[in-house]
């Protein structure tokens, strides 16, 4: 296993190589660029698939799987920063994703980008060279370095290549996002530092592995991880988005070119809860456990809610970017049910929201291509005119509301099955009522999803056809997908209905990973739980007295 | 051997499903209007299985009745094709911790070999049917590659042995019927038709859901077999010393110990689980959406929205069958939703005058029938649920296709006032759709008749149980239950646990449901003939939609409808009285075993009871008869009479103008205009009227409820749901929005204008004055100087 190193460090380096190179060379030319940068992710999506496919299957030492670990500063200067990366099981997939949505948004962008397309490309593989190297890092500083590399090629691309309105939606984006990942970077410190005081050491580590397995072993004192929590809580709750912190994200998406929501909805939101998984739990397990409840509840409320508003919508790219609010709190409900079905089943949610609302935002691209609007009035029975279009479109949004035998069924019902596990059996006695009362809400979300789903459905690819005026001057005729779009999408399917069928595949190799995430928590949720019995006991015992002297 | 069984039961689903990726693949650009053929041959090839498997299933049950005559243990077997999802150690219960394992497995036992060959058999004949009638359509192979989806779907559906394949496959036929519902998207009310048919089935979805996640907490399992310490999944193919490591929800091991939860837990359980019933099954209060669903082509409607899809809850709550014995309220519950469904559903259908939203109606009611039958918690209920579920198949199926045979030389037209008389016209479909009026209404010896009686008798009995034990108890004065073996029977311990003002209120309800249930069956003959005769007998009408070349059916059209005729008709007789499908039926895990085998026999057959509910067909048979066979005046008088029309006159004011010109009142009139008090009678004539008008308010909305209203508005049951669901939540979601745009997003604007305001406020101080530059230092100073100070002390 240990040549896979090398093409871990392959996969990663290829899209900067692409991005230097189409810089460096200049103004080629539209052709040459997007050709360029569809061979670089190919080549990136060929090598990513390597190291996915190699990751081994039953999941075991994930810790060593592909690591290269070399010194920045050495120990001695104080500061003990490496570049060190390699995979485990909660980053390998979304990994592997990053480099799958990056093919489909060359492809989406193949038409679509006019002017300036060299740097558009460049800014794309500058985009998935951090995306690659965030789910990689293995030490706090590099991750911190390639989590806000993200932010600042996806600002160009909406600033330069979106809608109408672009310029303030890339502001509002960049310094809501940056906002929150500046108080995310002190939380970060705060762990590195505290964590050395605490130990006496002389140095400041900022290996991930090291911190987290030292962080299970002598936990920070209360009173620290709770500050610590809010602060990384801060930045990953903004980037998830969790409700109420997501107004930037509908503005981004409908703003941004199509391939920036396709990075944005699969990769770049998925930095946020696996930044709750990999720093805030596992290393800050008492503060989680005490915010538990909290957070359970507004990601209920961010489904609920999500779902309401994108129901409202009468933009179908608004709709999308709505129901990302709703499904990512599906994603924060099953991990922070901090039990391992729903931990399973948060994670595999990431993927499977990934690969279906990428790949809608992808088919909503295209649609806006063909007839320059987005307004869902404007269309109906699309069906007729493209069915090719239309049959993914089907399949996706099935995928989407959870439809059984699809992706998003196997991380829903794993979700909810945890919560529920959660909510009825394994909480002290007064948490009992609120927690049931939030899995219950929760379940309804799936009703709302299938309906504002649905009607979109209806309302634009069924019914009676109707085209909008096309005012721009290109007047070619609308055709169905072409061989370009179809790749584009198809390998998103695939894996749509891979996971659906057997995501135990899948649950193999990440199971190991996120058991000891969710170990870290045992601890603290034993102590929680006969704390809080025994003020209820306390309480009823009192009330018991009471009734008794009363009696007396 | 075994491995033969193994192959059939992969087979079953495997070739409808082989056929349905064929059409999709070749059908387009290859096979085009033969498309056809790879779905007629999988699901022929999927009903030979089922055969087989029903044979094997008979034998190993006649092998084993030999080999222990007692108490021979049920048959089942179990096939794992692969891991879906293995979670290890996932949820702690009891001391002991469960693995999340859900495996893609088949089952084979009693229940699933009958539906198997019901769903494939009818499937088929559907199947065969659809050649014809779809012939010529634009998308056809687009709609044999759904029905072969669906086929596929169903029996893996009745195939499933856990709770999550369960769920899968109850999701999955869904989608096939939103597909197939919308299958004419064009048509906007068929696509809004498939939209509410999967939002509606998915609000029931959602209780079934939470009914999963509660026999999870509860159980900590979802499988319905047991899961041996050497992977084996029965007793029979479990090696000698294995021991049972999972125990399934649904087990024979779990059930013969009556290893149930009871109280709140299991009604709760049951109800969630029959909320998703009465959203697949079209129950009240989910039933809207069936009607609705009949935009779909008429075979669709036959298959998926008569015989197999919409059966699928009755089939679940079958199988659940010990889950709701712990719960003698729920399945109290469950028999009065049927029989206020099917009393509901009927009486709308008396007033509807689309052919097949009335079959759709009908529909609805008998699979109330059948929940009545279930809900009536013995062993002869249950047998009478699914005997109705399997004999309705078939007249049910046969009754849409005729419809549709009636369709498709109508031009599409399906209002029954549009065309008459067709009896000549189309002679097979005329006799077809007889046989099936015959069997819907309940009249012997067709297959209706012996299945709906038996539901009904089942209720029968149950109260007459209920009664029994009462009286023991008051005999005894005592407020348990009576020691067994001191009367006739032991009822299951869930039930003897209540108390005698439980019991004699739950006697009393299935009492009136008793009698609901024998006025529907009036109802029933009554719509079914209203029906029939106005479409096939007066004078001949034809629509000019038809064209003039209305004519019967091609053969692949009728012989189907034949064949289905023949099984309409003799079915329920052959079965009723050998008494094969009970024997046969009642080997299966959740019913040979527990609790229900406490419980009332399968078998009796009450006189009484069918005498009255023969008669009370042949009064509704006669009625139709009297009304619409030849003319049909008085039709028009009841209509009136029962839309209330008399408070119509009542309430239009205008008889008070006509009062001046009545002899006394204008006499009176007359007399005060001439002595000029004109005005006064005329104040008096008006404040009457005004009285009148405010007086007929009550009456006016009593117009509106009048008993033909509200039948032919369907209790506006659509109005109601879109008045008090889908627009409120659609008016929160606009709040929602409108809030999303400026409170929320401007509580974060508001966040960024800090930072600038404290700028302007600190540039504010940048004057570039260096006296108060000096100033603010040494103010500066002086104020720390102050601090260290007061801190020193």
């Amino acid at each position: 296993m240990d040549h896979m190193r090398n093409w871990l460090l392959a996969t990663i380096a290829t899209p900067l190589i692409g991005a230097v190179l189409l810089c460096a060379l200049g103004n080629l030319g539209r052709n040459v660029a997007r050709w360029l940068a569809l061979a670089v992710t190919v080549v990136t999506l060929i090598l990513a698939g390597v190291v996915v496919v190699n990751f081994p299957a039953d999941g075991a030492n994930a810790d060593q799987y592909a690591v290269t670990d070399v010194a920045w500063l050495s120990a001695q200067s104080g500061l003990d920063i490496h570049f060190s990366i390699g995979l485990d099981g909660l980053g390998v997939f979304l990994f592997g994703l990053s480099a799958l949505l990056m093919f489909t948004s060359v492809l989406v962008s193949w038409e679509a980008i006019q002017d300036r397309a060299p740097l558009f490309y460049t800014m794309l593989l500058a985009l998935e060279f951090g995306c690659l190297g965030v789910f990689a890092a293995r030490d706090i500083m590099l991750f911190y370095i390639f989590f806000e590399f993200t932010l600042i090629p996806l600002f160009f691309l909406i600033g330069i290549w979106g809608s109408e309105d672009r310029r303030y939606a890339a502001i509002k984006f960049f310094i809501f996002t940056f906002a929150g990942s500046v108080l995310t970077f002190l939380g970060l410190l705060a762990i590195v530092l505290w964590h050395a005081q605490q130990n006496g050491l002389n140095y400041l580590t900022f290996s991930i592995p090291e911190l987290t397995a030292s962080l299970q072993q002598a936990p920070l004192p209360f009173v620290w991880q709770y500050w610590i929590f809010l602060a990384l809580f801060a930045g990953f709750a903004i980037k998830v988005p969790l409700f109420p912190l997501h107004t930037w994200l509908p503005l981004a998406h409908t703003q941004a070119p199509t391939a920036g929501s396709v990075i944005l909805a699969g990769i770049l939101l998925k930095i946020g809860t696996y930044g709750f998984a990999r720093f805030s739990i596992p290393m800050l397990p008492a503060a989680t456990v005490h915010f538990m409840p909290w957070i359970l509840g507004l990601s209920v409320a961010g489904i609920i809610y999500g779902a309401l508003v994108a129901l409202a919508q009468k933009d179908i790219k608004r709709l999308v970017a709505y129901s990302s609010v709703s499904h990512l709190g599906y994603s924060m409900l099953g991990m922070f049910a901090l039990n391992s079905i729903g931990f399973m089943g948060g994670t595999l949610q990431m993927i499977n929201h990934g690969l279906s609302t990428g790949g809608l935002f992808a088919i909503v691209g295209m649609i806006y291509e063909r007839y320059h609007t987005r307004e869902i009035a404007s269309f109906g029975g699309l069906a007729w005119r493209l069915p090719i279009l239309s049959f993914f479109m089907l399949v996706l949004t099935l995928s989407s509301i959870g439809l059984p035998g699809l992706n998003g069924f196997a991380g829903e019902i794993l979700v909810l099955l945890g919560m529920f596990q959660r909510a009825f059996a394994e909480s002290p006695p007064q948490w009992l009522a609120p927690l049931q009362v939030l899995s219950v809400l929760a379940v309804s979300g799936v009703v709302l999803g299938a309906w504002y789903m649905l009607y979109l459905i209806q309302r634009v690819f069924f019914s009676e056809l109707r085209e909008p005026s096309q005012q721009h001057a290109d007047h070619r005729p609308v055709t169905d997908m072409n061989l370009r779009e179809i790749a584009a999408v198809l390998p998103l399917v695939v894996f749509c209905v891979w996971i659906g069928l057997a995501p135990d595949s899948l649950r193999q190799r990440m199971e190991p990973t996120l058991l000891k995430i969710t170990a870290a928590t045992e601890q603290p949720l034993a102590d929680r739980y006969t704390e809080e019995t025994e003020i209820t006991a306390s309480a009823l015992g009192a009330t018991e007295e009471e009734k008794l002297s009363r009696v007396r | 051997m075994q491995d033969r069984i193994d192959i059939l039961m992969m087979l079953a689903p495997g070739l409808p499903l082989l056929g349905a990726i064929l059409t999709a693949v070749l059908g387009p650009k290859l096979l085009r209007s033969q498309s056809h053929w790879p779905v007629i041959v999988g699901t022929i090839g999927a009903l030979i299985c089922s055969l087989l498997l029903l044979l094997h299933v008979a034998d190993a049950q006649q092998a084993a009745d030999l080999e222990s005559p007692a108490g021979a243990a049920p048959y089942e077997h179990v096939v794992k094709l692969w891991t879906w999802m293995d979670i290890q150690n996932a949820y702690e219960l009891g001391g002991t911790s469960h693995n999340f394992t859900i495996d893609i497995v088949l089952r084979l036992d009693a229940l699933t070999a009958i539906m198997l060959c019901m769903v494939t058999l009818i499937s088929s004949l559907v199947a065969i049917y659809s050649a014809g009638y779809m012939h010529g359509d634009r998308g056809y192979w687009r709609f044999f590659s759904y029905i072969g989806l669906f086929v596929f779907s169903m029996t893996m559906l009745v195939s499933a042995s856990n709770f999550i394949l369960l769920f899968v496959f109850w999701e999955a036929v869904g989608l096939c019927s939103y597909l197939l519902i919308g299958y004419w998207y064009e048509k906007p009310i068929a696509a809004a038709a498939g939209k509410k048919a999967f939002l509606v089935t998915r609000i029931g979805d959602f209780g079934f859901m939470l009914g999963l996640f509660l026999i999870w907490t509860t159980y900590g399992s979802l499988n319905y077999h047991d899961v041996y310490s050497d992977g084996a999944f029965s007793a029979s193919t479990a090696a000698a010393d294995a021991t049972i490591a999972a125990q399934g929800v649904l087990s024979p091991s779990r059930i013969v110990e009556n290893n149930y939860v009871l109280g709140g837990t299991a009604l709760a359980i049951c109800l969630l689980l029959m909320l998703g019933a009465c959203g697949k099954s079209a129950q009240f209060p989910l039933h809207v959406w069936l009607p609705d669903a009949m935009e779909g082509p008429s075979p669709v409607s036959a298959l998926i929205h008569a015989a197999t899809m919409v059966t699928a809850g009755v089939y679940m709550v079958a199988r659940c069958t010990p889950l709701y014995m712990a719960s003698p309220t729920a399945q109290l519950v469950v028999a009065a939703i049927g029989a206020f469904t099917a009393l509901l559903a009927g009486l709308i259908a008396l007033t509807q005058f689309d052919l097949k939203r009335i079959l759709a109606y009908s529909t609805i009611s008998q699979l109330g029938y059948m929940f009545l039958g279930l809900g009536a918690g013995t062993l002869a209920g249950i047998s009478a649920g699914m005997f109705h579920l399997f004999t309705h198949a078939f007249f049910k199926a046969l009754l849409f296709l005729s419809a549709g045979s009636v369709m498709h030389a109508m031009g599409n037209v399906i209002d029954i006032r549009r065309f008459g008389g067709l009896r000549k016209l189309l002679p097979i479909t005329y006799a077809t759709f007889l046989v099936g009026c015959l069997a819907l209404s309940g009249l012997p010896p067709f297959s209706g008749f012996w299945s709906k009686d038996a539901a009904i008798a089942s209720i029968h009995d149950r109260v007459h149980a209920l009664e029994h034990e009462l009286e023991h108890r008051q005999a005894a004065n005592q407020d348990e239950a009576h020691v067994p073996g001191s009367a006739a029977a032991a009822l299951p311990a869930p039930l003897a646990a209540l108390s005698v003002a439980q019991l004699s209120t739950y006697a009393n309800v299935y009492q009136w449901l008793y009698y609901s249930a024998m006025f529907t069956a009036f109802l029933t003959a009554f719509y079914t003939f209203r029906a029939f005769l106005m479409t096939f007998h007066g004078e001949l009408r034809v629509p000019h939609e038809a064209g003039d070349h209305a004519h019967e059916a091609p053969p692949s059209m009728y012989v189907p409808l034949v064949i289905l005729a023949i099984f309409a008709a003799f079915a329920g007789l052959v079965l009723a009285l050998s008494h094969s499908f009970d024997n046969f039926l009642l080997h299966a895990p959740s019913l040979a075993l527990g609790w229900v085998t406490l419980t009332e026999l399968p078998g009796k057959f009450h006189a009484s009871v069918a005498a009255i509910s023969i008669l009370l067909a042949l009064a509704g048979t006669i009625a139709a008869c009297y009304l619409y066979l030849y003319e049909r005046d008085q039709v028009s008088f009841l209509k009136r009479f029962f839309n209330f029309e008399w408070l119509n006159q009542v309430t239009e004011g205008a008889f008070v103008r006509l009062l001046k010109n009545w002899g006394p009142v204008a006499a009176i009139h007359n007399g005060a205009k001439r002595i000029g008090l004109g005005w006064l009678t005329a104040l008096v004539g008006d404040i009457f009227l005004l009285l009148v008008l405010i007086l007929s308010i009550p009456l006016l909305i009593g117009s509106y409820l009048s008993p033909y209203r509200l039948s032919f508005r369907k209790f506006y049951f659509d109005e109601i749901y879109n008045l008090l669901i889908v627009r409120p939540l659609r008016g929160i979601a606009q709040l929602f929005y409108w809030l999303d745009r400026n409170a929320v997003d401007g509580l974060v604007n508001a966040c960024g204008y800090i930072p600038t305001r404290f700028g302007n406020l600190m540039r504010s101080l940048q004057m570039g004055l260096m006296p108060f530059y000096a100033l603010a230092m040494v103010l500066g100073m002086i104020v720390l100087l102050a601090a260290r100070m007061l801190w020193a002390n």
